[in-house]
């Protein structure tokens, strides 16, 4: 008869924790709580005594406990205490096969005529050409023109672009797809990217790849939308909480927000961590000469992605690890990633060889220090410039090159220092002690240094400070 | 019943499996998590969906679920876990994503998240525990804490300034995305035999590529609520019920609807998309324009909104690349989405321009006064300004070394019929001022630009032309 059949319960006391639902659930009072605390948990379990127990299983389907009360199987029952719990309920943690990676191709791609475009169009066919097709974001100036791009492109590629509720949205999609194993990104400017913080703390904590192009604004605050390197220092030393680095590029023409957009996705996934692409306002909306590259990527789906498959089945994106020693030995893996990551180091320097007074300027800046430095060197002074491409890891070995004759140092930044704290940290970090006192150019809230002011820094060595 | 073959043979993430920890949850005696843990479990075994499975656990109690579910996990920020459940779905339409929260994470912190994920209606399914308290954080006032009831942080019982309690499932219940949403309770065992159908019927949903769903769960947290497991049961069933009524909210018949392609990584459709072609424009110039400058020329058009300085301005840098030089365009308005000032800095350089901004521009051209003003006198010596000469009526005083060309760019605009190729009109007059290119690299930049737009090609060829005429009539 199947009433006979249906199998009456059992219990380890160790996996009881006296929880009492169970005792409700029965009708026939099977089921009492003990007058002894178990030594093992420290609960009091419940007892049972099976006489008048019909098997009618509405106990264990209260026990909330997976190891709790259960089945009790042939030949258990009578002698589970002298089982070892290992033998009773095994010890194969998980059948999950072993995922391996599933590798990216590479498209060649014919030669095509250069485009004429926006930096921030420019960044967004980079993301496409890198195998992007999940792009989440919200609304600010001045970098919509990217997302704007993307809700008309993605669809016809059957890529994905959703507005999000917030930036704090947009990152945590970027989490969710970036764990599945696929190549990610956002356009965000200052403001934007101080709210994705948060996320990025998590991914860099999850190990998660993901590209942030930040088209940086005048702050603090609401600020205005116009252009200022404002988030150096955000991007360097302040992603969120926590022990935290990421590759961080400050592209100069639209052409660089192109390639160093493909170079961000390649870095991201290379290192499995987010990298940060600093525009500034004039980059995204500055119109240029764009080659396309000759291959595109079709992205794979790495071994460690949390994919949805069985091939991923066992894996696990987190950040949380709750024993002291378990989350230290993660943040000394990740230091020794960020510095694995310092070969990445690249920057340009241009006529330093002979140079006795050495400009050094990123993005925008950059390219009005180029202008001057050609104008200096018509009027016969050895100019040159030092931009570096990657701002965090300072690429500090070039630097060292570029000034070793300098007699002058001149940072040119839309900031209020935020550049020139990069070069002191590195050039301190690296022991240089012996250099010139570093002169500047500054202009802030949305006021980009002009070549005349250049000019007067260096030929009138007056200060040139907003 | 049985353990559900989904839930681990050992926890091995919890305290690296050692001790009891390898069989037993890190929940408290009488915890409601156990028990939907348990329902997910077997709804994830009935539809034999394991290996498609991304569980989602936000910060929170649950946030170790984890360690107990052998499918694929991924741990959240507090209160970020539908929009990361959203990447994880569209990553992989596939997959069956489960967002597991808590009521601080669903319904306090996460609550934009939590609306705008359940309006969107991707089909996710969001287990949503109410238990009335902060769990992890120890004894908190959640959103869901009751009127009266006392909490660490409401110590003499939640009151009118603490706000009233949040109704979830009625929320979300009102929003259009959801297809269904109930509300379930663990205290007996009739409420947990509905609450594992509900569990189930909700994942079936998502598997079906219907929508959204929507459970929450009246759970008991007896630790700090500060009862007995079985008080707290009944706490639930007296106190909490009557605020949350159990039972379905909603639950619409629909088709399948979620069906997405697999993303296209075609070259060809990319490069069209981006408008790349390799077929190479035909070139008109013998070698850059060095009668305006050696290697970098600086322009600048300047005028308020809709006068088309813009697109003037980009059709000089895209004629300058189709003869293989360098240029840059930078473009800025005044605040105003419409009528404001509009102007554009241009570079045209032989191989690389360096300074892409036009503070000194060798050549200006304004299509109204206050831009003439602005501008006229940063010019350059020996340089040119070309005016509108139907909008400004006095001739700006200028160094004598510049070369100023009045030319009516609206009159003459205007007579053509169409206002708007005022800027062509002004382009014409460029060129002809200035010879900075053949008039076919011009022409031919024109054309381009107008590829979709072949009716219109004449008329801006006319008004070209009209440009280029009114320029060597000044000179007769």
């Amino acid at each position: 008869m199947a009433l006979k059949e249906r199998p009456k319960p059992f219990l380890l006391p160790e996996y009881c924790k006296g929880c009492g639902r169970c005792l409700d659930a029965c009708a026939k009072d099977c089921i009492t709580l003990s007058d002894q605390i178990n030594p093992l948990t420290g609960l009091v379990p419940v007892e049972l005594d099976l006489a008048n127990c019909n098997a009618c299983g509405l106990c264990m389907d209260a026990c909330p406990e997976p190891y709790g009360l259960r089945p009790a199987h042939e030949g258990e029952i009578q002698d589970f205490e002298l089982e070892d719990p290992a033998k009773l309920f095994g010890v194969k943690p998980c059948d999950a096969p072993e995922p391996v990676d599933l590798p990216s191709e590479v498209l060649p791609l014919p030669r095509t005529e250069p485009l004429v475009i926006k930096g921030t169009y420019a960044s967004a066919l980079g993301a496409l050409l890198a195998g992007c097709r999940h792009v989440y974001g919200y609304p600010i100036t001045p970098s919509t023109e990217g997302a704007e791009l993307m809700a008309k492109f993605l669809p016809k590629l059957d890529g994905t672009f959703i507005q999000a509720v917030s930036e704090v949205a947009a990152v945590n999609m970027m989490y969710g797809t970036a764990g599945a194993g696929l190549p990610t990104m956002t356009f965000t400017s200052s403001p934007g990217f101080s709210l994705m913080l948060e996320g990025v703390s998590y991914m860099i904590g999850a190990e998660l790849p993901g590209v942030f192009v930040d088209v940086m604004r005048g702050g603090p605050g609401l600020g205005n939308i116009a252009p200022e390197q404002s988030d150096i220092k955000l991007a360097c030393h302040g992603l969120g909480h926590g022990n935290t680095q990421a590759i961080t590029l400050a592209p100069s023409t639209p052409q660089e927000m192109l390639d160093l957009t493909m170079l961000a996705f390649e870095l991201s996934f290379k290192y499995r961590n987010p990298v940060i692409l600093l525009g500034d306002g004039y980059l995204g909306q500055m119109t240029g000469k764009v080659q396309l590259p000759d291959a595109m990527l079709k992205p794979g789906i790495p071994k460690w992605a949390v994919y949805g498959d069985a091939m991923h089945r066992k894996n696990l994106i987190s950040s949380i690890f709750l024993t002291e020693t378990d989350l230290e030995a993660h943040n000394v893996h990740l230091n020794a990633k960020y510095e694995a990551m310092k070969v990445e180091a690249r920057a340009e320097t241009f006529l330093c060889d002979d140079a006795e007074v050495v400009l050094i300027a990123c993005n925008t800046p950059a390219r009005t220090a180029k202008g001057a430095v050609q104008e200096l060197r018509h009027q016969g002074i050895k100019a040159g410039l030092f931009r570096p491409i990657t701002l965090w890891p300072f690429p500090v070995e070039d630097l060292k090159a570029a000034i070793h004759g300098a007699q002058r140092i001149v940072v040119v930044e839309a900031s209020a220092g935020q550049l020139e704290d990069e070069v002191r940290l590195a050039l301190s970090k690296a022991g240089v002690r012996e250099f010139p006192e570093i002169e500047s150019v500054r202009r802030m809230g949305g006021v980009l240094p002009q070549q005349n002011e250049i000019m007067t820094r260096v030929l009138g060595r007056k200060e040139v400070l907003a | 019943m049985s353990k559900a073959s989904v839930i681990y043979d050992k926890f091995e993430r919890h305290s690296h499996g050692e001790g009891l920890k390898g069989h037993a949850t890190h929940y408290c005696p009488g915890c409601g998590h156990g028990l939907a843990h348990k329902f997910l479990a077997e709804a994830i075994d009935n539809l034999g969906i394991q290996d498609r499975t991304v569980a989602v656990s936000p910060v929170g109690c649950s946030v170790f679920l984890y360690y107990y579910f052998d499918v694929g996990n991924t741990q959240a920020a507090h209160g970020r876990a539908p929009v990361v459940a959203l990447g994880h779905k569209f990553a992989n339409p596939d997959s069956v994503v489960i967002s597991y929260q808590g009521d601080g994470d669903l319904a306090s912190i996460g609550l934009a998240e939590t609306v705008a994920t359940a309006q969107l209606g991707a089909p996710i399914t969001v287990i949503f525990i109410n238990n009335a308290i902060y769990g992890m954080t120890g004894g908190q006032m959640a959103p869901t804490t009751l009127m009266g009831q006392t909490s660490s942080t409401s110590p003499s019982g939640r009151n009118e300034y603490n706000g009233q309690p949040m109704k979830m499932a009625e929320l979300i219940a009102g929003l259009d995305g959801p297809v269904y949403v109930e509300r379930v309770a663990l205290f007996d065992a009739k409420q947990r035999i509905k609450a594992k159908k509900a569990i189930q019927k909700a994942l079936q949903l998502q598997v079906e590529g219907k929508g959204y769903s929507f459970i929450e769960v009246l759970a008991e947290c007896p630790t700090h609520l500060k009862m007995s497991p079985e008080d707290t049961e009944k706490w639930v069933k007296e106190c909490m019920e009557p605020v949350y009524p159990l039972g379905v909210k909603k639950d619409l018949t629909v088709e399948p609807w979620f069906k997405r392609n697999p993303p296209c990584f075609k070259g060809e459709k990319l490069l069209s998309l981006a408008g790349a072609t390799t077929e190479r424009p035909e070139r008109f110039c013998q070698g850059f324009p060095t009668h305006l400058d050696l290697n970098d020329i600086s322009l600048k058009l300047a005028g308020s909104g809709g006068d088309g300085a813009q697109t003037a301005a980009m059709l000089i840098a895209r004629a300058a690349i189709s003869e293989g030089f360098d240029a840059t365009h930078i473009p800025s308005y005044g605040p105003e989405s419409r009528g404001g000032t509009s102007y554009a800095d241009v570079h045209v350089a032989e191989t690389e321009v360096l300074n892409p901004g036009s503070p000194d521009p060798q050549v200006l051209l304004a299509f109204n006064a206050p831009s003439l003003a602005k501008f006229g006198p940063t010019v350059r010596k020996g340089g040119y300004v070309i005016y509108d000469s139907s909008v400004v009526t006095e001739a700006p005083v200028l160094d004598p070394s510049i070369k100023v060309f009045p030319v009516p760019f609206t009159g003459i605009a205007t007579d053509l019929g169409k206002a708007v190729v005022k800027n062509i009109v002004a382009l014409g007059a460029l060129q002809a001022a200035t010879g900075i290119f053949p008039k076919d690299t011009m022409l031919t930049a024109i054309r381009v630009a107008l590829k979709d737009k072949c009716a219109l090609i004449p008329l801006n060829e006319e008004a070209f032309a009209w440009g280029i005429k009114s320029v060597e009539s000044l000179a007769n």
